[in-house]
């Protein structure tokens, strides 16, 4: 095995997050674990690849984020999770 | 407009700007044959200036910041959610706080006005010239602009158990559990809370351990149903908060009582619970 990096412990966060929403996808019905892991591994790379990793606070605020849907996804009664992409015309000034 | 604008401010305000205008005025003018100088702007218009912190996490490379914001106190109402509504509606559509009832019963605009935690539809615009700052609730996680995460204050309320809790089995004629005007009476200064969070954020203490600490509203709740004569898990109620971090980590630095927006004394029913915790 490569000699694994050191990870933060916001590193480790994220990827804990990461692995606490592919368990709970686990829990629902096939089509719809597939989606969700679609979905959250899409969000994920996403955000790697776009957010600074010095930018504590939002990647902080992301994880709180990611906490709240990951707490209302593991509750039973939710059988899966959609998307829509909205498409910000213009920006305010 | 002028109309409008003297039903708005109250009587007191109006006579208090009349004389500060008028000798205002006069120094201005400094001999009677030169033509007198126009009249500073703000003293004709009555513009108050309010700095706002913002944060946007749809633009995460911004740093939390102060944004300042102009508007004529004269054609706003007197409170500061009013000034809110109104850099909303005609400034800055994308500023973002919470709101509901407008008359200081949600508890939801709670936040920072100058300094002290209150209900922004329950504070009243200060009229001198200075800046008004304008913050979320102190040590809570931003999520846009003014609002905060309250997420952990619920949890902590909820931790608690705020509801009645019985051992006797309910009367098979489902009759009401009776109590007297004084043990009803006890319950005064507990039931008005409106969870707003106002006295929980003031708290130094909460501020250092907000997980494992409850806070004084949590606790005021707790101290309702420990007083409450229908309850009879008073016993397991104090020993559920008996705790080195969940109790006392108060330290009677009385900032809840200053903050509370609806006039509640959170530290003396802490004060409360830590005798009853003696005595039990």
């Amino acid at each position: 095995m490569a000699p694994r990096p050191k990870l933060s412990g916001i590193q480790r966060q994220a990827l804990a997050l990461y692995r606490g929403f592919l368990r709970a996808a686990r829990l629902k019905s096939p089509e719809e674990r597939q989606m969700i892991e679609s979905v959250v591994s899409a969000e994920f790379r996403e955000n790697a690849r776009s957010v600074d990793r010095r930018n504590f606070v939002y990647i902080e605020y992301l994880i709180r984020r990611g906490k709240r849907q990951l707490d209302q996804l593991k509750n039973p009664d939710i059988t899966g999770l959609s998307t829509l992409r909205i498409n910000k015309a213009s920006s305010i000034p | 407009m002028a109309a409008a604008a003297l039903l708005r401010r109250s009587p007191a305000a109006r006579v208090l700007l009349s004389p500060a205008l008028s000798s205002r005025l006069v120094a201005s003018k400094p001999h009677s044959s030169s033509p007198a100088p126009p009249p500073p702007p703000s003293s004709t218009t009555t513009t108050k200036t309010f700095s706002i912190y913002r944060w946007d996490p749809d633009s995460p490379s911004t740093k939390p910041h102060l944004k300042d914001y102009k508007i004529d106190v004269a054609d706003c109402g007197p409170m500061v959610l009013d000034a809110l509504i109104k850099i909303k509606n005609e400034q800055d559509p994308s500023l973002t706080f919470r709101r509901s009832c407008r008359e200081g019963i949600c508890g939801s605009c709670a936040m920072n006005i100058d300094g002290d935690n209150g209900l922004a539809c329950l504070t009243k615009i200060n009229a001198d010239d200075k800046a008004s700052t304008i913050s979320p609730l102190p040590h809570m996680f931003v999520v846009k602009d003014l609002v905060v995460d309250m997420t952990n204050f619920y949890n902590q309320y909820k931790s608690v158990e705020p509801w009645l809790k019985r051992k006797d089995p309910q009367s098979p004629d489902k009759k009401e559990i009776l109590q007297s005007k004084a043990e009803r009476a006890k319950l005064d200064g507990m039931y008005e809370c409106i969870l707003c969070a106002c006295c929980s954020t003031s708290c130094p203490s909460y501020w250092w351990n907000p997980e494992e600490y409850l806070g004084p509203a949590a606790l005021l709740h707790a101290n309702r149903w420990i007083q409450d004569s229908r309850d009879q898990y008073t016993k397991e109620r104090l020993d559920s908060i008996n705790d080195e971090f969940k109790l006392y980590r108060c330290h009677t630095i009385k900032n809840c009582t200053h903050a509370c927006p609806k006039g509640l004394n959170p530290a003396k029913q802490i004060d409360t619970i830590k005798k009853l915790q003696l005595g039990a």
